[in-house]
């Protein structure tokens, strides 16, 4: 493409129109940058279903901001023709395709996450063995935050090929499980019983969902499982530590033993 | 011939001024599942819209309030003629307490209501036995044979409150899981047991079975808040029936408020979070907790936590302290059941 055929695409560049770009960027940096701050404030407020409906409003705004910037500045750059679009992108299809191809298909995935929704603002994840609270979709990647308090950033183009596991999948509802092993010598009954009282008895229990308690034996002894549900996604660590103690205590004070694990099976049978 | 007609005159005279009284009665029992909140008129439910958006958001002129020893009278719920909600306790449950069958029926107590009031009201009328609660040791020790030993009763009874017979800790729900089989089996013979509504909530989410025969009074409407003696207009009583979820007791607390000018009903601190909402929950569960009984339910609490708390919120006027127990004021419990509404905690259904 020489250089007479890219100025006829292109349209004459007044300082009107330069002030009238600067402007429509301003305004939607602005405007992206107070949903970015209000939302999650106000989500910041709200528990269950409608903090994580809120989150789930800030990254279809910023697309939506987007492409109306988009649809406001190319016009009055480019002449929008048939040919001169056609031009423009067989020339952006080069540039793609050699130099910005994984950068463009983060930003593709990025849109088509939006609409396939594999996880939204406040969905727990886990990618590459990675776990975190879902903060923010970005145009390129997508921010969690770890338990440990450390922020991941994770490029969109990942959910072309790995596999993303979501815990909550955009509702309140997150499974938690808390792990006991005990020796094999007890009334699983009895222990099914108490562990059902533990779970009912937490705090943070959501009521309206089921509590299940599973056993499974072991070589080593039984283990069991309590699986239930907090009232919030971020309550998940409080809660299964408030079921493994008050469960550990439960247990105690009937007497039941804890299944002991022999590091060195061997020697300890030699001697 | 004369006598007959007269006798019949007077039967007829007879039913119908019984037919007067019980229309003039405004007071109404029925099945729980049938219970229906009073409709609000659109304005009052956007105003409430607007007042729960306001309290999320910790917008509202919220400060402690200065203790005054003339508070206490304050926090005592108003008090009304009984009587008529006595009579129509009677008029439901009259056919079923003189079958001989031993069946026990459940009615439904909102807080602030005086449901169990009327029950004991109506249980002394009948010649009721009401049914001591059993102590801490009994409820640890499963000791349902030596509670029902200590009655001492033959004769149909009442339990005025449920809530005082089990504690929300890994032991303290199977001294009831083990005691509502053999009631409704009709071990214990008739009785009618009087159960916090919160705490119903609770049970039904622990039993695993329906329970039948489970009544509450009808919510209040502009009727029935004339008749315990609050004056004002029928549209000015549809919106104070709605507010207040057809609940008589918090209805005469409300009013009393909102006609005094210097007094406003009290809203939670804004910097109120999960460890607030788990006290707030667990009074109002059992209507009435000691400083022990709360540690033991909120175990992962750190004493002096809780105690900042439980002190915070005696100072918002949201919870009381009377001879070492803990209950909900009665002018914070909108406040408190918005509060919880919005943090997805199992609710009543009043």
């Amino acid at each position: 493409m020489n250089s007479e055929q890219i100025a006829g695409i292109l349209k004459p560049i007044t300082t009107d129109i330069v002030i009238e770009i600067i402007i429509v960027i301003a305004i939607v940096i602005g405007l992206s940058w107070l949903a970015e701050r209000i939302l999650p404030w106000l989500a910041g407020k709200l528990y269950s279903g409608r903090r994580l409906l809120i989150l789930a409003f800030i990254p279809t705004i910023r697309i939506l901001l987007f492409i109306m910037a988009v649809m406001r500045i190319i016009p009055l750059i480019i002449e929008p023709t048939l040919q001169n679009m056609i031009a423009i992108f067989s020339a952006a299809g080069v540039a793609v395709g050699f130099a910005l191809k994984d950068y463009v298909s983060s930003i593709l995935a990025g849109i088509v996450a939006a609409y396939e929704l594999p996880y939204r603002p406040g969905d727990w994840i886990e990618v590459n063995g990675v776990y975190g609270e879902v903060k923010h979709i970005g145009t390129r990647v997508v921010t969690i935050v770890t338990p440990d308090d450390t922020t991941v950033y994770i490029p969109h183009l990942k959910i072309w090929t790995d596999l993303i596991h979501n815990a909550n999948s955009h509702t309140p509802d997150l499974l938690c499980v808390a792990n006991f092993y005990l020796d094999p010598d007890h009334d699983p009954e009895q222990i099914c019983r108490i562990l059902k009282n533990v779970a009912l008895t937490s705090p943070y229990i959501n009521l309206a969902q089921p509590v299940i308690v599973l056993l499974e034996d072991k070589p080593w002894g039984t283990h069991y499982r309590i699986k239930a549900y907090p009232m919030d996604p971020r309550q998940q660590f409080q809660f299964i530590s408030d079921l493994t103690a008050r469960g550990k205590l439960s247990l105690r004070k009937k007497s039941v033993k804890f299944a002991h694990l022999s590091i060195y099976p061997a020697f300890q049978e030699n001697n | 011939m004369n006598g007959l007609f007269e006798i019949y005159l007077g039967l007829r005279s007879k039913k119908g001024y019984s037919n007067s009284m019980a229309d003039s009665n405004k007071w109404q029992v029925i099945n729980a599942d049938d219970f229906h909140v009073p409709a609000a008129p659109t304005v009052t439910k956007v105003q409430q819209q607007w007042k729960s958006l306001l309290r999320l958001l910790g917008i509202h002129e919220s400060e402690p309030e200065e203790e005054d020893d003339n508070d206490h009278q304050s926090t005592v719920k108003k008090e009304f003629d009984r009587r008529p909600a006595v009579k129509a306790l009677n008029n439901h449950l009259n056919e079923w307490s003189k079958k001989k069958e031993s069946t026990v029926c459940f009615l439904l107590d909102p807080p602030f209501s005086s449901t169990d009031d009327i029950a004991c009201d109506w249980a002394k009328q009948k010649k009721w036995k009401i049914l001591t609660p059993p102590d801490n040791t009994k409820i640890r020790n499963l000791d349902i044979d030596g509670w029902w030993k200590e009655q001492k009763n033959k004769n149909n009874w009442l339990i005025n409150d449920l809530t005082r017979y089990l504690i929300r800790t890994s032991y303290g729900l199977s001294f009831i899981r083990e005691l509502l089989p053999r009631i409704l089996f009709g071990e214990f013979g008739k009785g009618l047991v009087v159960c916090d509504s919160w705490m119903f909530a609770f049970i039904q989410r622990i039993w695993p079975l329906k329970f039948s025969k489970v009544y509450c009074f009808a919510a209040a409407g502009p009727e029935l808040l004339k008749q315990v003696g609050i004056h004002a207009g029928n549209k000015s009583l549809q919106k104070l029936a709605a507010r207040v979820h057809g609940n008589v007791g918090i209805a005469l607390t409300v009013r009393s408020i909102e006609q005094n000018e210097d007094r406003k009903l009290p809203e939670l601190p804004g910097e109120s979070n999960d460890i607030t909402s788990f006290i707030l929950y667990s009074v109002l569960m059992h209507r009435h907790l000691s400083s022990s009984q709360l540690q033991e339910i909120l175990t992962m609490l750190p004493a002096e936590e809780l105690n900042l708390q439980l002190f915070q919120l005696k100072q918002y006027g949201i919870l009381n302290y009377n001879e070492d127990q803990w209950g909900i004021n009665v002018e914070a419990y909108l406040a408190v059941r918005d509060f919880l509404n919005n943090r997805a905690f199992l609710l009543d259904i009043f």
